[in-house]
């Protein structure tokens, strides 16, 4: 197995002014940099310095336009494998018919040439073996998960391939299908955060595919046989797609096995249509979700960011960090930790290959729904406006640089590292040059970053909750927009 | 295990030979691991693996909700929360800076049946990760704002995970209709009101009594070395106090003799759900694994009988699910799911019954216990990629049954089960008398209006 090593904790050791070692309380130690948080520094950290293995794939282009990746880990006997289908997931479905993906994803395990849909479920659950496709949502790709015991791995490689290669889509099975999907359209509808989430994507993304999170009963009615088999044939094409496999293998036999499961996957010649950016975001407005008898709310507030390979990338993922990566965020320290308005508050970067977004969300108590929206914006604001202070940042860099060595022991963890370095184009040494490009971060960079992303006048504010409660309260914010909980326009 | 461990007062080596014995086709690898108790009680559990640079560490308190007193429930888990809250030399807070500041993740879980405890860091943090754990082992520091201020968060965490979603409150109707005794009558996270009342002499009191060394068990699995990391928790652990043991609970059930029912209103649900439940043995029981077999039958994936029948074939639901669960004490089988739009919970509760009797009276496939058998070895192989998830497994083994070696040999007990055994307990155990249910509907104000202005309130 190919490995880099990487000294982990070296470089951000040297940056460190003081050993990071504290045996005793520092003397005239800065004041913590944040709210809810009492610092002893009396605590034993290691300065030693970790060398860390970083194992990476071994990798083969197969003559079908497959490429394949694998991960040897043999610390237990099974093996698990995703197939991304480049071009087949949401984000190609039809403008006029949301969620075709999805459906036809979902359609291709309930029937093949050979199989019913009985004997699919049957074969794979009675070896305790996984295999699954899922394309939902507005994604690029479509996957199809495969993990058994590595001596089930045939058996389940060939129920796959059948799946993905042989679907027969039958009509009587779809019947069954959509009354299924109206029924969990039904139910996601009573839970407050697919309508904030919901809410929230629409605002965002606009017309754009990324704003899809749900297909409509609309779609659902219009779903037929000859619209999943035109979709998989168009789709489901080898040509630019992804095996990834960890376990208890080795690339030569893996090889074997894919090339014999996949052989009769033809490449089709056919290319992905470049994707777009949404378009641009508004002016501040404020959405809101009326859902009545809710006794807390549920917020998100955000806008648009940046695209995968965008140079900023690494530092706005540090400022995502610094402001709400998880329970030493800022947000959950002053929401949860000072405040105990929430049970957590967090944030989250989405970098794809179109402008994605960044955005804080929490589920926090009714009547300080204001007050914490007014607490975000101003965790917004004191990045774009103060320089972090050093502990504070070079312990945030430590924590990114140092979680890499916990996902040593999750290999899909350091492979789906590896999955995005081939998606995106990015450089070969990537992933080793990561701890270097992290810590060499300015201070400066961040609140640059803050500044030119987290825009205050275009950041968007969607709240899932009680109108008669919290309405009013958020009109200070900016033009409100009411919506019911059946995503229909209600008021403004 | 290779190494000697110098001055252990008791030290049990397990599974060093005689790897695997029944697996058919292929041997699973064993967990070794080293046992002790050091003098003041507290049982550590080492188990090496070099594969990765990173250890976890598992810390199981004999102390969960079960253990709660009238007018104080939820505060084994408002508890939880305060051993996050500081000690004598950890800060407010520190806690999570310290783990994750340093590469690492963290975090404290409540049940029923007890309170863990977890880090999990590269494997240069040991002792960082000790002395977190046995700081606040020994000298928990609370005040009453940060009680309050905890207070606060768990309430928000009860509206999160009950009070503000759809059937958030039908298990906990559930289980305080089908159980007597008030161990596990009422539901972890507590009621709003008795959070509010906590006191910190109530967090004092609990911590004295339950969070002693010798009421927990610590492990420690992952790239250390087994002697050195016994010396470490020597030295950071075993100058805390021993404490008396806490109270036996009594877990008596009496017997049920006829069916129980309740239908509640859901303000926030637009679907009817049915929830069954039979009283059942406690784990680790022979019939408690007949019936974590006859759940998979039931239930388990889409070849199950619920799925192929109730959902797929009759409509009846979108999902519908059966589990045995896992309890020291008194257990529940339960099941049930949500109704299809247009169809009937009637109907839906019929359906369910008719398979639990076609389990009784018809036959069940060889297919349908092979795949238990297998779904049960595939969920021990997977515990070994997690170093996490084994210090969990081994502590809480030790703390429930005195037997962490379970942790290897439990998924065999499920390979003896035979048909006629599910036969048996679906027979004994899920009978009309034995069984509670629940209905949750939708509140009628509150039924779907599309374009209109629902009225509700609370």
């Amino acid at each position: 197995m190919a490995t880099r090593i990487l000294l982990i904790g070296a470089i951000c050791a040297l940056l460190l002014a003081a050993p990071v070692a504290q045996t005793a309380p520092p003397q005239g130690s800065q004041p913590p940099s944040t709210k809810g948080v009492v610092i002893k520094g009396l605590a034993p950290v290691s300065d030693e310095v970790l060398k860390v293995k970083l194992p990476r794939p071994q990798e083969a282009d197969l003559p079908n336009g497959m490429h394949l990746m694998v991960l040897e880990d043999h610390r237990s006997p099974q093996i698990s494998m995703q197939l991304i289908v480049d071009g087949a997931g949401g984000y190609y479905d039809p403008a006029d018919f949301p969620g075709l993906a999805g459906f036809t994803s979902a359609m291709m395990m309930e029937g093949t040439s050979t199989r019913t849909a009985q004997q699919i479920a049957q074969e794979q659950e009675t070896m305790a073996s996984t295999v699954g496709v899922s394309a939902g949502g507005s994604g690029e790709n479509a996957t199809v998960m495969v993990s058994s015991l590595k001596e089930n791995f045939d058996k389940t490689l060939a129920l796959a391939s059948d799946v993905v290669l042989n679907p027969s889509f039958p009509e009587q099975e779809l019947a069954r299908y959509k009354t299924r999907q109206k029924a969990s359209v039904v139910q996601v509808r009573m839970m407050p955060r697919f309508l904030a989430m919901e809410r929230y994507a629409r605002v965002i993304y606009g017309d754009h595919p990324s704003s899809r999170v749900m297909p409509t009963v609309e779609s659902i009615e219009k779903a037929t046989r000859d619209a999943m088999v035109a979709f998989h044939k168009a789709h489901y094409v080898p040509d630019r797609a992804i095996v990834a496999i960890v376990g208890d293998t080795t690339l030569a036999e893996a090889r074997t096995k894919i090339e014999a499961a996949f052989g009769a996957w033809k490449k089709s010649g056919v290319t992905v249509p470049p994707v777009r950016d949404p378009a641009p975001v508004g002016p501040t407005t404020v959405f809101l979700v009326d859902r009545p008898n809710s006794v807390q709310t549920s917020l998100i507030v955000g806008t648009q960011a940046i695209n995968r390979v965008s140079p900023d990338y690494d530092v706005l993922s540090l400022v995502n960090t610094i402001i709400g990566g998880g329970p030493t965020g800022r947000l959950f320290l002053n929401l949860r930790e000072e405040k105990g308005w929430t049970y957590g508050a967090y944030s989250g970067l989405t970098a794809p290959r179109f402008r994605g977004d960044w955005s804080a969300q929490t589920e926090i108590k009714g009547d300080v729904t204001d007050a914490a929206v007014r607490e975000i914006l101003t965790e917004v604001n004191k990045l774009r406006t103060e320089p972090v202070p050093d502990k504070e940042f070079l312990d945030k860099k430590r924590s990114l640089v140092a979680s890499f060595a916990l996902s040593l022991e999750t290999p899909t963890a350091i492979l789906s590292n590896y999955i995005t370095s081939r998606r995106y184009n990015l450089p070969a040494d990537y992933w080793d040059k990561y701890p270097e490009r992290i810590t060499a971060i300015t201070k400066e960079q961040v609140q640059a970053a803050a500044k030119k992303y987290l825009d205050p006048g275009h950041l968007q504010i969607v709240a899932v909750g009680d109108g008669k409660k919290i309405g009013e309260s958020l009109k200070k914010f900016g033009p409100v927009e009411i919506y019911d909980t059946e995503g229909k326009k209600t008021g403004q | 295990m290779k190494r000697v461990i110098r001055g252990a007062i008791l030290v049990v080596l397990v599974a060093a030979v005689g790897l695997a014995a029944s697996l058919g086709a292929q041997s699973s690898p064993k967990v070794q691991f080293l046992d002790t108790k050091i003098t003041n009680g507290l049982r550590v559990i080492i188990s090496e693996d070099h594969t990765a640079p990173v250890f976890s560490i598992a810390v199981t308190y004999n102390v969960g909700s079960r253990n709660e007193r009238a007018g104080r429930t939820g505060f084994a888990h408002l508890f939880e929360h305060m051993m996050f809250k500081g000690s004598e030399k950890v800060g407010s807070g520190e806690h999570f800076l310290l783990v994750f500041n340093n590469g690492g993740d963290m975090n404290g879980t409540t049940s029923k049946d007890r309170t863990v405890y977890f880090e999990r860091l590269p494997a240069n943090q040991l002792d960082l990760a000790l002395f977190l754990e046995a700081d606040r082992m020994r000298s928990l520091d609370v005040n009453k704002t940060n009680l309050d201020n905890q207070i606060g968060t768990v309430s928000e965490e009860r509206k999160q995970g009950v009070d503000n979603q759809p059937y958030g409150k039908t298990s906990e109707a559930v289980d305080n209709l089908a159980y007597t005794n008030a161990a596990y009558k009422h539901s972890v996270i507590g009621s709003l009101a008795d959070l509010a009342a906590a006191t910190v002499t109530d967090v004092t009191d609990f911590f004295r009594m339950y969070y002693a060394p010798n009421n927990a068990v610590l492990a420690v699995v992952g790239d250390v070395k087994a002697d050195e990391c016994l010396a470490k928790v020597r030295k950071y652990f075993e100058s805390i106090p021993r404490q008396p043991d806490p109270p036996p609970v009594d877990m008596t059930e009496p017997p049920q003799t006829a069916e129980r029912r309740l239908t509640i209103d859901d303000p926030l649900v637009k679907l009817a759900r049915i929830d069954i439940v039979y009283h059942i043995p406690r784990s680790l029981t022979p019939d408690a694994d007949a019936l974590s077999v006859l759940a998979t039958v039931l239930s388990s994936g889409r070849s199950s009988r619920f799925y192929e029948n109730i959902v797929r074939q009759k409509q009846l639901s979108s999902g519908v699910m059966a589990s045995a669960g896992e309890t020291r004490g008194p257990g529940l089988f339960r099941s049930g799911g949500l109704v299809m739009p247009g169809k009937s919970i009637a109907d839906l509760e019929q359906a369910i019954y008719a398979e639990v009797e076609r389990v009784k009276t018809g036959p069940i496939e060889n297919w349908e216990i092979e795949k238990a058998r297998n779904i049960a070895r595939r969920g021990f192989v997977s515990t070994l990629g997690s170093s996490l998830s084994r210090a969990i497994m081994l502590s809480q083994l030790a703390v429930f049954y005195n037997d962490p070696n379970l942790i290897n040999t439990r998924w065999e007990r499920l390979s003896s089960i035979t048909a006629a055994d599910v036969q048996r307990v679906a027979k004994q155990y899920l009978t009309p008398e034995n069984r509670t249910v629940v209905i949750t509907n939708p509140k009628p104000p509150a039924a779907p209006t599309p374009g209109g202005e629902p009225k509700g309130g609370l």
